[in-house]
């Protein structure tokens, strides 16, 4: 029997679920009221996962609860910065303490819809997919955004739309005076022979912690292409815990970045692709620099069911002084998986004695005509490399932060969008300048 | 320019550079000749300032100042530039990018503005031609995926580019065929001047016949046995290193 976290904030969850949440929701349909009381009996029978769940070995949540954290009456907010990406074209969205700011907002492009919380639910074909891509089986940290998410988001690409402007989800955190529980979510469907853009960022700017959970679900029709960014610049009162599952049909592309460069204390990513068609095509990035004692965990599924699939998958982390980086990266390759190809690399550099990586690439095969290899590595700055740019008049600072943004630049260089490349390597660099590099 | 007074250095152990004494004055070639293992490129790596090395006796002062007493990024910066035998690959880092941020460390430290993106190209243009370097090798992370001779023509389109007073060449010659052996010797004799000074290292005398030298020392068992004019380097290359155990026994 694994022993779950059952602390103060799991306390006020199990009481507020019937007392408080669910009166708000009377507006929701049977069926998914259903489904959260549901995923509310998992949560609330195992707690917040601790460490001796083998998927949070190395990931303590318990690091989190240092505050005691409520819903909070969230009061319509703006933020100070609107988080645009300097040079980008895209159609943008705000959501502001996980409400979207429809002032803030610009409108979509014909051919994509993005609908609000009362909206989506009241659509069956929206409230149904619920949980139904990101399947919360024993998983009780997905069961807890299902029982209390406040807020679902719907981005639909209909089928055969080229969209050029990128989308681009901006998530801001701002103004709470008290420890505070977000939790909303988002379903992204696109459909067949559709090409699009998702960019999402998230920024805060808070006076007391906020515990995020967000659950993202996407669906990929046929021949579905969708590309999508994900680039953390959050600062450190941010704990996040994000779940994204992606569901792939037949000759479907699905290309999704997720780059933590910003301060935030607590970043648990998880992204399960399930690949439930032939033909497909997954390139998996990220990157993590992180430093004072941060702690950004990585865990990805690719799970090959059907053949002749491709995916890719490369992560790169620097970890500084007592920071914590995680990287768990399972490939499963199904028994109707044949000429599946599958590739993973996760390279590390630690810089302090007393940062930490822990890194599990995990491969299963039940076909038995496959390619697939994995990688991991952890090391430290090529020596050699140090001295000869020394010896060319550049400082051991200076040579450190190039050799920093030369690691993680084989990540960077692969965004296609230029304004986001540049904004990208500029949030680095304000990243390595604020840091003294400099370690013994 | 440079004065070495009776170096000792070694590398864990293992004691290479036995008392070195070298006097270099501004104008100068010198070349230094010696078999494998005789300490020639410990003595490049010293200079340099590589951690790999300590320093166990001796003084060496560069323009006056104690060169030891400074980090490799400070004696660059002074004006001293190693050629690397094995120049490093760096992924990741542009060429270009490498290039403007040592000049314009360097220009810096020496009170000069940093160039503007316009003048730092038409430099850099300008130094690419005198080592026939392909433009496209400048977009490129340095020194990654380069041939041999493309990596040793890099070196000397940095030595161009941050123009020091002191260029140390350590076996630039090898690996290179003849053709890639002209134009490097060609970019090195354009840079000469009255005001700056090379330390040419090799193991062969080829080298010389393109890039003639001052003086040639031969350098054996971690110190110079013998100091002479550029025929020495010929007289070498005809007797042979063995000649050497002759030299060191009689003298």
């Amino acid at each position: 029997m694994e022993l779950g976290i059952f602390n103060n904030t799991y306390s006020y969850l199990s009481e507020a679920f019937e007392k408080e949440h669910l009166k708000e929701r009377s507006f929701e349909s049977q069926s998914l009221l259903a489904k959260r009381a549901e995923a509310f009996q998992l949560f609330n029978l195992k707690g917040f996962p601790s460490v001796k769940n083998e998927d949070w070995r190395f990931t303590n949540l318990n690091k989190v609860f240092k505050e005691d954290y409520q819903f909070r009456k969230q009061e319509p907010a703006f933020s100070s910065s609107t988080g645009t990406i300097p040079g980008l074209k895209a159609c943008k969205i705000v959501l502001v303490n996980g409400k979207v700011s429809p002032e803030l907002s610009d409108p979509l492009p014909e051919g994509v819809s993005f609908l609000s919380t009362e909206a989506a639910l009241a659509e069956e074909a929206y409230s149904g997919r619920i949980g139904a891509i990101a399947v919360q089986g024993e998983n009780a940290i997905l069961g807890f955004n299902t029982a209390f998410f406040k807020d679902f988001y719907v981005l639909h690409v209909r089928a055969k739309k080229l969209i050029e402007t990128p989308i681009h989800i901006s998530h801001h955190f701002t103004g709470n005076t008290e420890a505070a529980l977000i939790a909303y979510r988002l379903l992204v469907l696109a459909e067949e022979l559709s090409e699009s853009t998702l960019i999402e960022t998230f920024h805060s700017d808070l006076q007391a912690p906020v515990f995020l959970s967000y659950v993202s679900e996407f669906s990929l029709a046929e021949s579905a292409v969708l590309h999508t960014h994900w680039v953390n610049s959050a600062s450190e009162d941010l704990h996040l815990v994000h779940h994204r599952e992606v569901e792939q049909f037949r000759n479907s592309i699905f290309n999704n970045s997720n780059l933590s460069l910003g301060n935030a204390a607590f970043i648990r990513n998880n992204l399960n692709c399930r690949l439930k068609g032939s033909g497909t095509e997954t390139n998996l990035l990220g990157s993590y620099v992180v430093n004072g004692s941060q702690h950004v965990d990585n865990h990805t599924i690719v799970d090959h069911q059907k053949p002749n699939s491709n995916s890719m998958e490369l992560y790169k982390g620097i970890m500084l002084d007592k920071s914590h980086a995680v990287f768990n990266g399972k490939i499963f390759v199904q028994i109707d998986a044949q000429k599946t190809n599958a590739f993973q690399k996760n390279n590390n550099i630690l810089l302090s004695d007393q940062a930490t990586i822990n890194s599990k690439p995990q491969l299963e095969i039940f076909a038995d005509d496959v390619k697939c290899s994995h990688g991991s590595t952890v090391g430290q700055f090529d020596e050699g490399a140090m001295f000869y740019l020394r010896t060319r008049g550049i400082s051991e600072e200076a040579a450190k932060r190039m050799l920093i943004q030369a690691f993680v630049a084989e990540v960077h260089s692969k965004i296609n969008i230029s304004a986001l490349r540049d904004y990208v390597s500029q949030l680095l660099q304000t990243k390595l300048e604020r840091d003294n590099l400099i370690i013994a | 320019m440079l004065q070495i007074k009776d170096l000792q250095a070694r590398v864990e152990d293992k004691e290479i550079l036995k008392g070195i004494n070298l006097e270099i004055k501004p104008g100068e070639v010198h070349a230094i000749m010696g078999p494998n293992g005789s300490g020639k490129s410990t003595l490049a790596s010293v200079l340099a300032g590589h951690p790999g090395f300590e320093v166990t006796g001796g003084q060496v002062l560069f323009e006056g100042q104690d060169l030891l007493d400074l980090k490799p990024e400070e004696r660059a910066r002074e004006g001293l530039f190693l050629a690397f035998q094995y120049p490093v690959e760096i992924p990741g880092v542009s060429n270009m990018t490498f290039l403007k941020t040592a000049l314009e460390e360097i220009r810096a430290h020496n009170g000069l503005p940093a160039f503007s993106a316009k003048e730092f190209m038409k430099l850099l243009r300008e130094k690419q031609d005198l080592v026939e370097f392909n433009t496209s090798l400048v977009n490129r992370s340095v020194n990654e995926g380069f041939s041999g001779g493309e990596k040793k023509r890099n070196e000397i389109l940095q030595l161009a580019m941050l123009n020091p007073k002191l260029a140390i060449l350590d076996e630039t010659d090898s690996g290179l065929d003849i053709d890639a052996l002209r134009i490097v010797a060609g970019g090195v004799n354009k840079l000469r001047s009255s005001e700056n000074a090379f330390l040419v290292i090799t193991h062969y005398q080829r080298l010389l016949d393109y890039i003639v030298p001052d003086v040639v020392h031969i350098l054996s068992g971690g110190k110079i046995i013998k100091s002479g004019p550029k025929e020495l380097a010929l007289e070498l290359e005809e007797k042979g290193y063995d000649w050497l155990r002759e030299v060191e026994t009689t003298e």
